[in-house]
C-alpha cells in the first residue's frame, strides 16, 4: 500500500516536469506552427539564472520566481529578431531555432565550464506521511504545475486576452481582420512559451543538477510528447505530456531501465505514425 | 526546370552560353586540392584530412536526402553509426576486417537501417507531414544513441575500442596518405555517381518533387516511394562512411549514432549549400578545418561562434555559402537541355 | 576509470588553467614544456601525457597534469634522467574519445614522444591505447583506478584494481553495516566488471546481494530502486552510479531514510573532489577505499611533503586526490623514473623490461612495487568514512595490498 503510494507519488512528480517542459513547447508549435529547437535551451536558461542566484548567496526561491521572467524577456526579444522570420517556413523554423539553442547552450557551457553543478532546493527534506518519506521539493513541484496550468487555462478562457490569443490561434487571417495585431499575439506567445520552459528549468534544477546538455534531454521527449499529444490545442500537448512522462517514471519499475527509455520513444512514435493528429486534435483550448 | 531558350532570345542565349559553369570548376579546384593534399601535409595532418573525407561522404548522403528531395533526416547518424558498430562487431566477434566484406557490410547495414526507418516514416496511406519525418528521424537517432548507450554487448557507454586495421589480403591499412587515397577514392566514385543520379530522369523527378510535390504526384509519380528511395541510397552512403570511419578511427561509441553527430552533418551542408553535392564536402572541409585550428585557443568560443555564423546564413543565405559563386540556376541545373547559339535546343544526356 | 565532476566554477577552472604559465602552445590542445637546462648530445628525453584538461573530467585531468608537471620538475632539478632533462608535452582529450584518438596521434607521430601516460575514463583509455601502443609501438601506463582486466603488453597501471579496493573492504562493511548488500551501477563496463569481482567477495565473506541494477548514464530519478532498497531492508549499498546521477541518488536515498535506519552507503570512487557533489548530511557515513586520502597527511610525512608541493605549485580546485588519477600519475612517473635509470636506454623495450619489476618507496600513501610480469602495481589501501564531510580513516591494509590482475 504505502509502496504503491509512493509509486504513484513518484510517477505524477515526474509527468508533472515533463508537463511544464512541454508547455512552453506545445503553446508555441499550436500557436505559429513552428516547432522550437531552443526551448530546451529556455529550460537550460531558467536552471542557470537560478544557479547563479544561490552561487552569489541570494536565496534560491527568489532565483526562481526571477528566472520565468528573465527569461520570458529573451523570448520575446528573439521573438522580434529572428524567430518571426521562420513562421512561413516551418522545417527553416527548426534549422533556425536549432542554431539558436545551439549559440544558448555553448555561451552556458562556456560560463559553467562542463560541469554539473547542484543547486539546493528551497524547500528541503522529505514529508513523513506514516511510514512513507515522499521528498517535499518534489511535491512543490505538482503543485506549481498544477497552478500554472489552472492559471494557463484560466487566461485563456477567462480573459479578453485570452480571448484574442484563442482568436489567433483558430483564424489568424479572420483575427487580423477583426482588428488584433497577431504580431503582437505571437510575440506575446513565444514569451510566454519561454518563460514556461525558464520556469520548469527553475523548478527542476535542484532535482537535476545544472550542465550544459540538460535542455536537449528534455527537448526529444518534449517534441514527442507534443506530436503525441496533438498540436493546436492547449490541453493535446499537455495530454501528451502526461501520457509520456507517466510511460517515462512508470515502465522503470517493471522492466530494464534501458528497455524502458528506449520503448517509450518506440511507442511514441508508432502512436503518432497511426494517429498523426495525436490523441486531442482540433483547435482552441 | 529545364532552360528553355526561345529563338526569340537569341542575344540573350548568346549570353547565356559564354557565361562560366561554375560548378564544375568548383569541383576540379576541390579535387586537385584533396589530391596534392598528402604531398604538403606532415603525416598526422593527413590522418585529419581523412577523417575529413569520411565525414564529407557522410554529408553527401545527407545533401542527397534533404538538398534533392527535401527530406530533413535529422536522423542521418543512425544510419552512419549503426553501419560503424556492425563493422565493428565483426571485427571484435568474427575477427573480419577485410574490407572486400566490410565496407559492403556497412553499406548493406545502412540500407536496411534506412529501408526500415524510412518505409516506416515515409509510406503509407497518407503522405507524412515533413515535421514528423524530420522529428521522426531525430527521434530514431536518439533512441539508437540511448540504446547503444545501455546495451551492455555493445560496450555501452564505453563503444567498441581497438577494432583491428582493415585489410586486404595481407596488407592493413594503417592511417596516413595511403588510406587517405582510399578515402578520396571512395568519395570520389560515391560523388559521380550521385552527380549522375541527380542529372538524370531520376533526378528531375526529384527536382519537380522538390518544388511542388502535389503536382508531381497528380503527374503519375509515386512521391511516396521516390522519397524512400532517396532516403535508402543516402542511408546506404552513410554506412558506408560509417564503416570507414569505425576502421580508421579504430573504435565506436554511443556518440556515433547520436543526436551530436546528426546535426552536425545537417550544420555541414546547410554551411556549404545543400543541393549542391560540391556544397556538403565545402562545408565539411570549412567546418572540420577551422574547428581543428581554432579549437586550441577558442575551444569554447568557437561553437557560439558556429551557432552565430549558422544563424545568420539560415537568415538570410538559406542556400549557404556555395550560393556565394553559384547561381541558382545553375544549382538547380539543366535536365540534358543545352541551349545553342543559334536558337534551337540542342537535346543532350547527363549534365552540362 | 568513469566519468564524473566536481564543483567548479568557470573563474576557478581558468584559473587552474594557469598552469599554461611556462608552457608553450604548439598547436590544437597541446603544450610543451621545455626544460631549464639541456643534454646538447643526445637531447630530452620526452614524456607524454594525455588528460583530460576540458570537459566533465577536466577537474581530474588537470590535477594529473600538474602532478605531472610537477614531478617532471622535481626530476629535472635533480638532475635529470641519465643525465638528459625531461621535456614535457601535453595533450588535452578533452573528455572526448574522438578529439583525443587525433590529439594523441600527434604525441606519437609528431612529438615522437618516449612514453605516454594518461587516459581517466576507461572509455579514454580504450580509445588512446590502440594509438599508443599498437599503431604507435610506444610504452603506456594508465594511472586511474579502473576495473582490472587490462593486460595489453606495454600498457601499464598503477591505479588500484578491484582486488585492492575490495578484498579487505567488504569484509569491512560487513561488520560494520550488515550482510545485505544492493549494487546500483550505471550502465557501463567499470561497474559490471567490478561488480562481478564485489559479488564473489561478498559472498564469500558471508553477505548476500540482494539486487545489482544498471542504469542509463544521465538517469537523475532514482525512485523505484530507492524504493527497492528500502523495502528489501538492504544494510549496504555499493554504490558505482557516477555522476550527473549520483548526487540525486544519494538525495533520494537520504530522503528515503536510508541512514536513519541504519544502511551504510559505499562507493569506492569517492575522494575529496566528489565530496562537494552533495550536502553533508546525504552522505554522512559514506566509505571509501582508496590509495590515498588527504587526512593522511598527519601521520605520514612522506604524503605530506608530497600533499604540501602540490598546493605550493598548484593552489586552486584541481585537488591532488586518488579518485583523480593524480596519486596514480604520481606512482606512475616515479616507477618510470626508476625504471628508465635502472635500464640505462629509453626505448620501449629497455624500459618496459625494467619497468616489470620497479619498486618506489616514497610515494602518497606508502611505497608502491610493480608485480613483475602482470604489468599491475601493489599498494597500500586505506578505508575512509565521510564525517561532517571531511574523511575519517577507519582501516589500512597491513602491507602492500597484491592487485591480482592478469
Amino acid at each position: 500500500m504505502a509502496s504503491s503510494f509512493v509509486a504513484v507519488f513518484e510517477i505524477a512528480s515526474f509527468a508533472a516536469i515533463i508537463v511544464l517542459v512541454v508547455l512552453g513547447l506545445g503553446i508555441i508549435a499550436s500557436m505559429m506552427g513552428i516547432f522550437n529547437f531552443a526551448q530546451g535551451e529556455f529550460v537550460l536558461l531558467g536552471a542557470y539564472i537560478t544557479y547563479l542566484a544561490s552561487s552569489h548567496g541570494i536565496p534560491v526561491w527568489i532565483g526562481m520566481a526571477a528566472a520565468p521572467f528573465l527569461v520570458g524577456a529573451l523570448g520575446f526579444v528573439l521573438e522580434a529578431l529572428i524567430i518571426r522570420r521562420f513562421y512561413a517556413a516551418p522545417i527553416v523554423a527548426m534549422l533556425g531555432t536549432y542554431a539558436l539553442s545551439l549559440i544558448i547552450r555553448e555561451i552556458v557551457r562556456g560560463l559553467i565550464g562542463g560541469l554539473y553543478l547542484s543547486v539546493p532546493e528551497p524547500i528541503g527534506g522529505s514529508i513523513d506521511i506514516g511510514s512513507v518519506h515522499v521528498s517535499a521539493w518534489r511535491f512543490v513541484i505538482i503543485v506549481v504545475t498544477i497552478a500554472v496550468m489552472i492559471g494557463c487555462y484560466l487566461l485563456l478562457a477567462r480573459t479578453s486576452f485570452g480571448l484574442r490569443v484563442r482568436a489567433t490561434l483558430e483564424n489568424p487571417a479572420l483575427a487580423r481582420a477583426s482588428g488584433i495585431s497577431t504580431a503582437r499575439i505571437y510575440g506575446a506567445t513565444f514569451a510566454f512559451g519561454a518563460a514556461l520552459a525558464g520556469l520548469a528549468g527553475a523548478l527542476v534544477v535542484p532535482v537535476f543538477s545544472l550542465f550544459a546538455d540538460l535542455g536537449i534531454r528534455f527537448l526529444i521527449q518534449g517534441f514527442v510528447a507534443v506530436m503525441v499529444g496533438g498540436v493546436g490545442s492547449f490541453m493535446g500537448p499537455v495530454a501528451g505530456a502526461a501520457v509520456i512522462g507517466t510511460m517515462s517514471a512508470a515502465l522503470p519499475w517493471v522492466m530494464a531501465p534501458v528497455i524502458a527509455d528506449v520503448l517509450v520513444f518506440v511507442l511514441a512514435i508508432a502512436f503518432i505514425k497511426f494517429r498523426p493528429q495525436g490523441l486531442l486534435s482540433g483547435k482552441g483550448v | 526546370m529545364a532552360e528553355t531558350e526561345v529563338a526569340g532570345l537569341a542575344p540573350a542565349t548568346a549570353q547565356a552560353t559564354t557565361r562560366w559553369n561554375v560548378l564544375p570548376i568548383l569541383e576540379a579546384v576541390v579535387l586537385v586540392l584533396a589530391l596534392a593534399l598528402p604531398l604538403v601535409l606532415p603525416d598526422y595532418l593527413t590522418v585529419f584530412a581523412t577523417r575529413v573525407a569520411i565525414l564529407a561522404l557522410f554529408a553527401l548522403s545527407f545533401d542527397l536526402v534533404w538538398g534533392y528531395a527535401g527530406i530533413m533526416s535529422f536522423g542521418q547518424a543512425l544510419f552512419f553509426g549503426a553501419a560503424g558498430y556492425g563493422v565493428a562487431l565483426l571485427g571484435r566477434d568474427l575477427n573480419i576486417s577485410n574490407l572486400l566484406i566490410v565496407l559492403p557490410a556497412g553499406v548493406l547495414i545502412g540500407l536496411a537501417f534506412a529501408l526500415l526507418l524510412g518505409g516506416f516514416l515515409l509510406l503509407g496511406r497518407h503522405p507524412t507531414s515533413m515535421i514528423f519525418v524530420a522529428l521522426g528521424t531525430l527521434t530514431g537517432s536518439y533512441a539508437a544513441d540511448r540504446l547503444a548507450r545501455g546495451w551492455y554487448y555493445l560496450g555501452g557507454q564505453n563503444g567498441i575500442p581497438s577494432i583491428p586495421p582493415m585489410t586486404l589480403g595481407a596488407y592493413e591499412f594503417e592511417e596516413g596518405p595511403v588510406f587517405y587515397y582510399f578515402a578520396l577514392a571512395l568519395l570520389v566514385v560515391i560523388y559521380l555517381l550521385c552527380r549522375f543520379l541527380v542529372r538524370s530522369q531520376f533526378g528531375l523527378a526529384l527536382a519537380g518533387l522538390r518544388e511542388n510535390e502535389t503536382r508531381i504526384a497528380f503527374f503519375g509519380y509515386k512521391t511516396q516511394h521516390l522519397k524512400a528511395i532517396v532516403f535508402a541510397i543516402g542511408g546506404a552512403i552513410a554506412g558506408l562512411a560509417g564503416s570507414l570511419y569505425a576502421f580508421h578511427e579504430g573504435f565506436v561509441w554511443p556518440n556515433m549514432v547520436g543526436v551530436v553527430i546528426s546535426t552536425q552533418v545537417v550544420l555541414y551542408v546547410l554551411f556549404g549549400g545543400s543541393g549542391t553535392l560540391i556544397g556538403a564536402v565545402i562545408g565539411t572541409v570549412i567546418i572540420e578545418g577551422v574547428s581543428f585550428w581554432l579549437s586550441d585557443n577558442y575551444r569554447d568560443v568557437w561553437p557560439i561562434i558556429l551557432g552565430v555564423l549558422l544563424l545568420l546564413v539560415i537568415m538570410f543565405r538559406p542556400l549557404g555559402l556555395i550560393s556565394f559563386v553559384l547561381t541558382e540556376r545553375e544549382r538547380v541545373g539543366r535536365f540534358g537541355i543545352t541551349p545553342t547559339n543559334d536558337g534551337h535546343e540542342k537535346v543532350g544526356h547527363g549534365a552540362p | 576509470m568513469s566519468e564524473f565532476p566536481g564543483d567548479l566554477s568557470r573563474r576557478r577552472f581558468l584559473s587552474g588553467f594557469a598552469f599554461t604559465a611556462g608552457a608553450i602552445a604548439t598547436g590544437v590542445g597541446s603544450w610543451v614544456i621545455r626544460p631549464d637546462w639541456a643534454n646538447a648530445a643526445e637531447g630530452p628525453i620526452k614524456l607524454g601525457i594525455a588528460t583530460d584538461l576540458t570537459g566533465p573530467i577536466g577537474y581530474a585531468g588537470n590535477a594529473d597534469a600538474n602532478t605531472a608537471k610537477m614531478v617532471v620538475k622535481q626530476l629535472n632539478d635533480a638532475g635529470g634522467l641519465l643525465g638528459r632533462p625531461i621535456e614535457l608535452y601535453i595533450e588535452d582529450t578533452a573528455s572526448n574519445e574522438s578529439v583525443a584518438v587525433g590529439n594523441v596521434r600527434k604525441l606519437i607521430q609528431r612529438d615522437k614522444v618516449d612514453m605516454v601516460l594518461g587516459g581517466i575514463t576507461s572509455s579514454m583509455r580504450n580509445a588512446i591505447k590502440d594509438p599508443i601502443v599498437a599503431r604507435g609501438k610506444t610504452l603506456y601506463i594508465y594511472p586511474q583506478l579502473y576495473e582490472g582486466k587490462e593486460c595489453t603488453p606495454y600498457l601499464f597501471c598503477t591505479g588500484p584494481t578491484p582486488a585492492q579496493q575490495c578484498d579487505e573492504f567488504i569484509p569491512w562493511l560487513i561488520k560494520n553495516g550488515g550482510k545485505k548488500f544492493a549494487l546500483p551501477s550505471a550502465n557501463y563496463v567499470w561497474p559490471h566488471v567490478l561488480n562481478e569481482y564485489a559479488r564473489k567477495v561478498i559472498e564469500a565473506s558471508g553477505g548476500e546481494v540482494v539486487f545489482e541494477e544498471y542504469y542509463p548514464l544521465d538517469q537523475v530519478d532514482f525512485s523505484a530502486t530507492v524504493n527497492r532498497i528500502v523495502s528489501n531492508k538492504v544494510d549496504v549499498v555499493f554504490n558505482t552510479v557516477i555522476p550527473p546521477g549520483v548526487g540525486p541518488f544519494f538525495k533520494q536515498l537520504y530522503e528515503a531514510g536510508f541512514q536513519k535506519n541504519g544502511g551504510r552507503l559505499a562507493c569506492v570512487y569517492y575522494d575529496e573532489n566528489t565530496l562537494n557533489i552533495n550536502q553533508a548530511a546525504e552522505i554522512e557515513g559514506l566509505a571509501s577505499c582508496l590509495d590515498y586520502f588527504k587526512v593522511l597527511t598527519k601521520d605520514d610525512p612522506v604524503s605530506a611533503k608530497i600533499q604540501a608541493a602540490y598546493e605550493k605549485d598548484y593552489p586552486g580546485n584541481f585537488l591532488f586526490a586518488a579518485g583523480s588519477a593524480a596519486t596514480g600519475t604520481y606512482r606512475g612517473l616515479m616507477l618510470w623514473a626508476a625504471a628508465v635509470k635502472e635500464a640505462g636506454k629509453v626505448d620501449r623495450e629497455s624500459v618496459a623490461a625494467a619497468l616489470d619489476h620497479a619498486k618506489i618507496t616514497e610515494g602518497p600513501g606508502g611505497p608502491a612495487e610493480m608485480v613483475p610480469g602482470k604489468r599491475h602495481c601493489k599498494m597500500k589501501m586505506y578505508t575512509a568514512v565521510a564525517k561532517s564531510g571531511n574523511y575519517e580513516i577507519v582501516a589500512r591494509s597491513e602491507g602492500l595490498v597484491d592487485p591480482k590482475e592478469c
